[in-house]
């Protein structure tokens, strides 16, 4: 889901960094307001490098294996640090292992953070009646994760496809839109199933986990 | 998974290495931007000769950036073998069903020329310091210092989790989980290790917490490190901003003609 | 007697309860002194609440009941005390900073001491627990022994009168081991020891206190204490191999 140096113009890049620079200062102001920030973040990065190791756990799909983007659950867990988590964790990708972009670190952060973003706001409906229950906390998990990583994909496709360099025409463009599109479905499922089940699990150890930095 | 020792040739002293912080991290940055700006052919071709030179100055081993650009190039392959085909109204040649496009071309051309300039140039950037530094002067720079605790917090664990990651691997594949088939137990055992991995370092950071308070932290003010320029690292900087510059007044002047074609 | 009234202890718990939210009572009316130079061991099973009771002392958890004053001063909850400095069980939790530069620096630095006198602490605490080669290095390029050192000159920076360590000898080789146990022998600070390790308690220190499910069994000299079969299998403790009455003669005279 990550949109590489290269292919992107560079107004578009630099529209990137202008909008996570925005979403970043907001994130960190509301940080900065709660009651002690101080004790959120060795909490966050610490969840942050755990985010990132999680995402190298491969789940066989034949015929290769997908690994998780898990940005669904992270808004959920972190609310206002996952913007920021997911720009250092895609840094750290960009850096270190060459995945990713530099230039379009911005364009990622915005397709990976923003639905992060709703995520979080869609799991805390869950919170809403009375009991918690493990059906509950299951469905919510559920369709964080699916929306979350329906809306980067829906996110990725389009800005790809509106900026390569180069025409494609109106049938290619539509078809390659629904390649792309289906293509990314079960990754979206798998999304769905896996953050539900991680919701769920941790609601079992650790529910504090669930309560947000 | 070897983590990220991109800084590995740190301590070559070249001209790049000794450049200040701060000032690297502008000019290359900027110059890197520049290069996502280009459309024009010919700009191509000094954006190429421009990223040679650098790395030349840089006196970063050959093998270092044949090693770091393998991964990315697979993505580059997808590209190359599909654009040409589909992108484009002018047919050059034919290769049975297939039709080779010009316009294909060109924009394969552009974006693995971009694409290979923009990560040598990050390599370059991030090669020729220890990572710490690079980050100290990002702080310096104005980066928040919550992103800037992070970035170092997160860091220092990656390591520590990462083999925790692997420990739980071992153990699994041990007692005898293999992990090639697709299942509602394949779901089930990544689910579990992934929230392990989560729990674990929740309760890490709490500790964590505990270790920074005791020491201190949030008494003293954070610093923005303490970097120092001189002449020699400002004219360098001019000389970097200057190419950027270039690039984005070459594109602006030639760029339209190439735009036009690709319209 | 004059001398002991000039005397002030370095530590004074009075009637001290402290709880986890989801554990209540883990440390329960506990009371204790500690002098200026003395070297107290804390001995007992896990869950036995030293750990917890370190806590406490530090001023990270707040008391249900009871008071903490050390050197003279009341340990309040969540304020800075530098001269009372915890060494955790696990030196990974502990060594958070980037490099071991850093990380030794990080206390003198928040204490708002000078970049120059940081660094004089720094190198001194280094060459104390004997690891001034490994400043540069990142932490999570040492050893087990090596960490345990660093997170010891962490502390050290600090400059504190009163130290505790947690477990200083666990997972450590022993050669790492026999260095934890000869820094300790060689330290000036009032020391407070929790350990496993029952023959480094011997060798170090001058004063034993027995806890077990958050109380204060018996307190006083080591040896009279750890020779106590009865007393230590009660609580989930052996005596250690020096004091065992040897009837098979097995060391050479």
């Amino acid at each position: 889901m990550h949109i590489p140096d290269g292919i992107l113009p560079g107004p578009v890049t630099a529209a990137g960094y202008a909008a996570t620079a925005v979403v970043t200062w907001y994130s960190v102001r509301k940080i900065n307001q709660k009651e002690n920030p101080r004790q959120d973040i060795p909490k966050a990065s610490l969840l942050t490098a755990a985010f990132f190791v999680a995402s190298w756990i491969h789940i066989p799909v034949p015929p290769t294996s997908v690994h998780l983007v898990l940005n669904g659950l992270l808004g959920a867990v972190l609310g206002y640090f996952a913007f920021p988590a997911i720009l250092i964790g895609l840094f750290f990708q960009a850096v270190m292992f060459q995945h990713g972009g530099l230039t379009t670190l911005g364009v990622n952060a915005v397709i990976m953070g923003l639905p992060a973003i709703i995520a979080h706001y869609i799991f805390r409906i869950r919170r809403f009646g009375n009991q918690e229950s493990r059906r509950k906390t299951g469905i919510f998990g559920f369709l964080s994760g699916a929306v979350a990583i329906g809306i980067s994909v829906a996110m990725f496709v389009l800005i790809l496809l509106t900026n390569i360099p180069a025409d494609l025409d109106i049938g290619t463009e539509r078809a390659a839109l629904y390649t792309l599109a289906i293509a990314h479905l079960p990754l979206i499922a798998i999304e769905g199933v896996i953050t539900l089940l991680l919701a769920v699990f941790l609601q079992r150890v650790r529910p504090r986990i669930l309560d947000g930095v | 998974m070897k983590l990220g020792i991109v800084d590995e040739y740190s301590d070559l002293g070249s001209l790049l290495h000794r450049w200040e912080p701060r000032c690297k991290l502008i000019g290359l940055m900027v110059l890197i931007f520049a290069f996502s700006f280009v459309r024009d052919l010919r700009m191509l071709l000094a954006m190429v000769v421009v990223t040679i030179t650098i790395y030349i100055i840089s006196k970063l081993p050959v093998s270092f950036i044949l090693r770091r650009l393998r991964y990315p190039s697979f993505f580059l392959l997808v590209v190359v073998l599909i654009l040409p085909f589909v992108s484009g109204q002018t047919i050059v040649m034919s290769i049975g069903p297939l039709d080779l496009r010009q316009e294909g071309l060109i924009a394969v051309l552009l974006v693995v020329t971009r694409f290979l300039s923009i990560l040598t140039i990050g390599l370059i950037l991030f090669g020729t310091a220890p990572f710490l530094t690079t980050i100290k002067a990002m702080r310096a720079l104005g980066l928040p210092a919550i992103l800037a605790d992070m970035v170092l917090l997160s860091l220092r664990y990656l390591h520590e989790i990462g083999s925790d990651l692997q420990k739980m691997q071992t153990s699994m594949s041990l007692r005898g989980y293999k992990k090639h088939r697709f299942s509602t137990r394949a779901l089930n055992v990544a689910a579990w290790l992934g929230g392990s991995i989560l729990v674990r370092s929740y309760e890490r950071s709490e500790w964590v917490y505990k270790a920074m308070i005791l020491r201190g932290y949030g008494y003293a003010p954070t610093t923005r490190g303490e970097f120092q320029t001189n002449s020699r690292d400002v004219i360098t900087l001019g000389v970097f901003l200057l190419i950027a510059i270039g690039f984005i007044t070459g594109d602006i002047l030639y760029g339209r003609g190439v735009a036009a074609l690709l319209q | 007697m004059l001398s002991e009234e000039l005397i002030k202890p370095t530590l004074t718990v009075s009637g001290l309860w402290l709880s986890y939210p989801d554990r209540p009572d883990v440390v329960q009316d506990v009371s204790l002194k500690v002098m200026p130079g003395e070297r107290v061991g804390l001995i007992g099973p896990n869950g036995a609440g030293k750990t917890t009771f370190f806590l406490g002392l530090c001023g990270v958890l707040k008391p249900s009941a009871g008071e903490i004053v050390v050197l003279g001063k009341p340990v309040l909850n969540g304020h800075f005390r530098p001269e009372v400095a915890l060494v955790f069980q696990n030196p990974d939790d502990q060594l958070f900073c980037p490099s071991v530069w850093d990380d030794v620096a990080f206390g003198p630095q928040n204490m708002g001491l000078s970049k120059d006198e940081v660094e004089v602490r720094v190198k001194e605490a280094l060459s104390v627990v004997g690891a001034v080669e490994l400043a540069d290095r990142p932490s999570h390029h040492l050893s087990e022994g090596e960490k345990r050192m660093v997170s010891i000159a962490g502390v050290l920076a600090m400059r504190p009168r009163l130290l505790i360590y947690d477990e200083p000898s666990a997972n450590l080789d022993i050669r790492s081991r026999r260095r934890v146990i000869h820094l300790l022998q060689e330290s000036k600070e009032t020391l407070l020891i929790a350990s496993h390790d029952l023959e480094l308690i011997l060798e170090v220190c001058n004063r034993v206190v027995l806890v077990d499910s958050g109380h204060i069994i018996t307190d006083g000299d080591p040896c009279k204490i750890m020779s106590d079969d009865r007393l230590m299998e009660a609580h989930g403790q052996e005596k250690p191999h020096s004091l065992v009455p040897h009837r098979i003669p097995h060391h050479e005279l």
